[in-house]
């Protein structure tokens, strides 16, 4: 069966059980995502969003329920897929190896599993790094770069890789509001340019009505899917729909239901330190 | 191929295509130097010339206490003698081989066993309760039991130099290599290496700046042992000379002795700057 990363996630469950206190991080996930979908997670924090992420990387295991990728098993109960370069992560908190050069960094995934030549996969990198407007930085370490060149760097480096499925954990969380929406024009110029498979989890709204073909809304912890709305803007998109009808309606229809969660999220807090 | 000096992206914004100006390690010695010219260096040259001038009146005046110490032209005097002595310049060369010897064995010894034990928890458990228990005693204290230990003295000053250098070196390497960011292995991971891959790729770059700051600070420690065990334990190097120069009463040769061992010791730590200069490349940005 050729890989092309449709991904199916049945009845997805996951129980925290730090010395006998039960948390339920995911309760019952049920998602089906295309292939080569853009597929956008909101929540608040702490709703078990970065957990299902963890799931599907391989970094951590369900407790219930279970993972297909293109049929395949991916993840169940006890049973954990090692993390593998069909699945690569782009990091909240950023993961660009600071040893390295950025052009190390961006090839290192290719030409280590030996599918590309070290000139072919520079060449290539090269012309990624031109196209977000990155041009001679290669021999950068990456503490040289900024919050949002750091960004692009690893999300290309994601994309050299050529997985099956990208899954981004909340990229943009760092960067101030105007990188925020060069960079995200950046990701969708990479995505229309190298189309794959996207699992893109934030909990900005706009955000992810701007990137994603469809998005979900996920409930406040135990995190459980409350509405999945399908985002028909036509790609290629920028800025300029930010302010469209279509976009302000999605946001008014979805902004609701994530204030209400965002809501329960805050009371919940403000129980736990009372 | 044009070159591009400006990309304008698709969102029309205008980007400046240049490479960052890298601040370069030889115009940051140019911008050191130009800070220390000036009123630094004027100040520092009159109070280093009256101390200099104090010191050499400092008999004449009757200070008590430093009427006893030669002065800085006795001093020069002593200089010239030892200076043309070959004994002193194999001084220079024995102590900077025990150095040479008895750090090299400590981090060759430290680091692949700091590694081990903080990547393997059975390891960690079984020796590390070992090196509580000999840590804190201080190297100086084993040199009586290393003089009885050794089959010769050169091996028991070797021993108490690689002690200086080894425990330092090891805590380091325990501590870089047990908190590096699990987000680098899981990133290494999800980019295509095999988790037996991780050792060279994340764990061990991730640990030389650790590696790195044990070996400046042990380098210090063990220029203390050597002298210590030379004067101890030793018939030659610089220690020795030191402590011979003492016993025959050459005061001035003494403090010739304490320069030199000064020097040797500054020499050492910018060794180990540069080793460790090259070794982390991607530090010399900060």
């Amino acid at each position: 069966m050729e890989n092309t990363g449709a991904l199916s996630i049945r009845n997805a469950g996951k129980i925290y059980d730090p010395e006998g206190i039960h948390v339920v991080a995911v309760d019952d996930v049920s998602l089906e995502i295309e292939a080569g979908e853009f597929f956008v997670l909101v929540g608040p924090s702490g709703c078990g969003k970065t957990t299902l992420l963890n799931v599907i990387a391989g970094f951590d295991q369900l407790t219930s329920g279970a993972i297909n990728m293109d049929g395949t098993p991916l993840a169940s109960p006890g049973k954990r897929l090692r993390p593998g370069p069909d699945r690569t992560v782009v990091f909240q908190q950023g993961a660009l190896f600071p040893w390295k050069s950025v052009l190390w960094n961006i090839t290192c995934g290719p030409v280590k599993q030996g599918r590309i030549s070290v000139e072919a996969a520079k060449k290539q990198a090269r012309e990624f790094l031109a196209r977000v407007g990155l041009h001679g930085i290669e021999d950068q370490y990456p503490e040289a770069l900024s919050g949002g060149q750091k960004r692009r760097v690893e999300i290309i480096r994601a994309l050299m890789n050529d997985p099956t499925i990208l899954l981004l954990d909340e990229p943009f969380r760092a960067l101030d509001a105007l990188t925020k929406s060069v960079v995200q024009e950046h990701l969708l110029e990479l995505y229309d340019f190298s189309p794959k498979t996207v699992f893109f989890i934030t909990h900005d709204l706009e955000e992810a009505i701007f990137l994603g073909d469809r998005v979900a809304i996920m409930t406040t912890r135990p995190g459980s899917i409350k509405k999945v709305v399908r985002v028909d803007i036509p790609r290629p998109r920028d800025h300029r729909i930010l302010t469209s009808s279509r976009f302000l309606k999605l946001k008014a229809e979805l902004g609701e239901a994530i204030h209400d969660e965002a809501q329960k999220a805050f009371e919940a807090g403000e129980r736990e330190l009372a | 191929m044009t070159d591009q000096s400006v990309i304008i992206t698709k969102s029309g914004e205008r980007r400046s295509a240049q490479p960052m100006r890298q601040l370069t390690s030889s115009n940051r010695f140019i911008r050191w130097l130009k800070s220390l010219w000036g009123l630094n260096l004027l100040l520092g040259t009159i109070s280093i010339g009256t101390i200099l001038l104090f010191w050499e009146f400092a008999a004449t005046l009757g200070i008590p206490g430093l009427k006893d110490v030669p002065p800085p032209s006795a001093v020069i005097a002593a200089a010239n003698d030892l200076l043309v002595s070959p004994q002193y310049w194999n001084g220079w060369l024995l102590s900077f081989e025990r150095i040479g010897i008895g750090f090299l064995l400590a981090q060759l010894v430290g680091i692949p066993l700091g590694l081990a034990m903080a990547m393997s928890r059975p390891t960690f458990g079984t020796i590390f309760p070992i090196i509580e228990l000999l840590r804190p005693i201080p190297p100086v204290a084993w040199i009586p039991i290393s003089i009885v230990f050794w089959p010769t003295r050169e091996q028991s000053v070797i021993f108490i130099v690689f002690l200086g250098a080894f425990w330092i070196v090891l805590l380091n390497t325990i501590g870089g290599a047990s908190n590096i960011d699990r987000v680098y292995k899981r990133a290494a991971l999800s980019l295509g290496s095999q988790p037996r891959d991780l050792f060279w790729k994340i764990i061990l770059p991730a640990t030389i700046p650790s590696i790195v700051t044990g070996m400046a600070v042990g380098m210090g420690i063990s220029w203390e042992m050597v002298v210590a065990s030379e004067m101890i334990a030793g018939d030659t190097g610089l220690g020795y000379l030191l402590w011979q120069s003492f016993q025959i009463g050459a005061i001035a040769h003494v403090i010739v002795c304490m320069i030199s061992i000064g020097i040797a010791g500054y020499l050492s730590s910018a060794l180990i700057r540069a080793i460790g200069g090259f070794a982390t490349p991607w530090l010399r940005l900060h």
